[in-house]
């Protein structure tokens, strides 16, 4: 019981890094332009992501390494900071996407543009870092979550057809905007699976001074923490398919995907469409945040835990400053979320090889995992889902820049 | 013992269990008659910025000196204070004394000891 009271970090895992304002957005476009027919893409990232988020539970209870630290004790440091600069790059881009979520909540509730937010924002979720363990984060950011369910009871309360929420399960070709449709699938891969999320995933592990005997229950938090994620983000994708698809609106600014929930709740859907936004992309902020000061900390071997004083551990503490400084100042000067998302999903995506093929290895190294290491599933789903968000990344990244 | 894999970039412990780097570069004597010996562990910035290339510490040597706990020389612990091998390295040291936690130190002090809070959680 007490350890599947562990059930929080995978649920906050799943709030802070999966449906984020990448997963709302991306599902929105699909369902406003394409109906259901991008359901698949949800389901394939999501399939993807438990099977990785499992894997990273599972190599930190067995072998009580995260996965930052056995990357960089079997790989070296020369392959680690290659590693550490392409997720930071991209990482930073979606910090500022997801602290540009809470902002244009904040715009819509009050109607004072997000820029002006940009600063409150950051410095209140600063403080949380600064001032909180690690147990109210993951608590926090959990419970607050539960306010995205509201996303499944729009799509619910909208009445899909279900044999065709089904088909939608199935990919297909699209009849039209090819290009736009590929882009589409790749932005929603990235925006479910994120290096940055194994990475908090397996250092909460650790935190929670997980061992061998968690490796079942591990198993259970990955999918129902992760399937929790997935399903919201499908619900937001069914919702946007019934409610913007009929009116011809194509979700291009923030405030048009809040019509997919007053559409169902007249009431009260655009305050619970912000207060689902700001609490989801809050719980991102936090989660990206650690993980990457996680990711430099681990991969230096410095002392850390979200636990100490501050300046306990100095420089763990300035990595997460230092990253919410430089991803809040495209947002005062103004840069809009939504492109910052699109652009930095689809980055994601395209870079996933580089955080995750190593980690295959590493999941298959006897060293490491003993008789717990990876069977032919979890490498053949985890294997095919990265290369075709590789590939589909290849071919749509470009056709949508010459696109426009 | 194969040191590559059996050491280097392996998590160095203090004598408190204090997480205080890793094992970023190990220095060797080889002697012409006696096995070649592991005689220092290096740990820092400039050992590895010599392992991505042997151009860059002087890049950040210069960097050194303007900004930051103005450390030139990677910090070496001989090898004599390694007390046990095993999924990390412990050491027989203190290690907010040895120069491995000068930038630790440093950023504690001038940055986020200037802002409110930084004592306790």
């Amino acid at each position: 019981m007490k350890k599947m009271l562990q059930l929080a970090l995978g649920i906050a895992t799943s709030v802070g890094g999966f449906l984020e304002i990448g997963s709302v957005t991306t599902a929105a476009q699909a369902g406003a332009s394409f109906g259901f027919q991008l359901l698949w893409a949800i389901l394939l990232g999501t399939l993807c992501l438990i099977f990785l988020v499992e894997m990273s539970g599972r190599i930190a209870a067995v072998s009580k390494h995260t996965v930052v630290d056995a990357m960089r004790e079997k790989f070296g440091f020369n392959f680690f900071i290659i590693v550490l600069v392409s997720v930071v790059l991209v990482v930073v881009m979606v910090l500022a996407a997801e602290l540009g979520g809470i902002a244009l909540s904040m715009q819509i509730l009050t109607g004072i543009g997000f820029p002006w937010w940009a600063l409150p924002v950051a410095l209140v979720c600063w403080a949380l870092l600064w001032k909180g363990k690690f147990s109210i984060i993951e608590n926090g950011s959990s419970v607050l979550g539960m306010v995205t369910l509201s996303f499944l009871v729009t799509a619910f309360k909208l009445h899909p057809r279900w044999s065709n929420v089904a088909s939608g399960l199935v990919p297909s070709l699209p009849t039209h905007d090819r290009a736009g449709y590929g882009f589409i699938a790749v932005s929603i891969l990235g925006a479910s699976i994120s290096p940055y999320l194994m990475y908090f995933y397996s250092s909460g592990a650790i935190e929670d001074k997980w061992d061998e005997t968690y490796v079942p229950v591990n198993r259970a938090i990955a999918v129902l923490g992760m399937s929790f994620g997935g399903l919201l983000s499908m619900g937001v994708l069914v919702g946007a398919a019934l409610a913007l698809m009929p009116l011809g609106i194509s979700v291009d600014t923030f405030h048009q995907s809040a019509l997919l929930m007053t559409t169902a709740l007249p009431k009260w859907g655009f305050f619970l469409f912000a207060a689902s936004m700001a609490f989801a992309c809050l719980g991102a902020v936090l989660e990206i945040s650690l993980a990457v000061a996680y990711l430099f900390a681990q991969g230096f071997g410095w002392n850390c835990s979200e636990d100490d004083a501050p300046d306990r551990d100095a420089r763990f503490t300035f990595v997460y400053t230092v990253i919410i400084i430089v991803a809040t100042l495209p947002l005062l000067f103004g840069f809009d979320p939504i492109r910052i998302t699109l652009v930095s999903m689809s980055l994601t995506a395209a870079t996933l090889p580089i955080a995750v093929v190593p980690f295959l290895f590493l999941m298959n190294d006897p060293k490491y995992l003993g008789d717990h290491r990876n069977g032919w599933v979890s490498n053949t789903v985890v294997g095919l889902v990265i290369l075709l968000a590789f590939v589909l990344s290849i071919v749509s990244i470009p056709l949508q820049i010459m696109g426009g | 013992m194969d040191v590559i894999r059996d050491v280097l970039d392996k998590q160095l412990l203090d004598s408190d269990g204090m997480k205080m780097g890793r094992v970023d570069g190990l220095v060797m004597q080889f002697g012409e008659r006696t096995q070649p010996r592991i005689t220092h562990i290096e740990i820092g910035g400039p050992t590895l910025a010599a392992r991505i290339s042997h151009r860059l510490p002087k890049l950040t040597r210069r960097l050194a000196k303007v900004w930051g706990p103005r450390r030139l020389e990677p910090v070496r612990i001989p090898w004599s204070k390694v007390e046990r091998l095993g999924r990390d390295v412990r050491l027989n040291v203190r290690g907010r004394e040895t120069g491995a936690m000068a930038w630790e130190n440093w950023l504690a002090k001038h940055v986020i000891d200037k802002l409110p809070g930084s004592k306790a959680k």
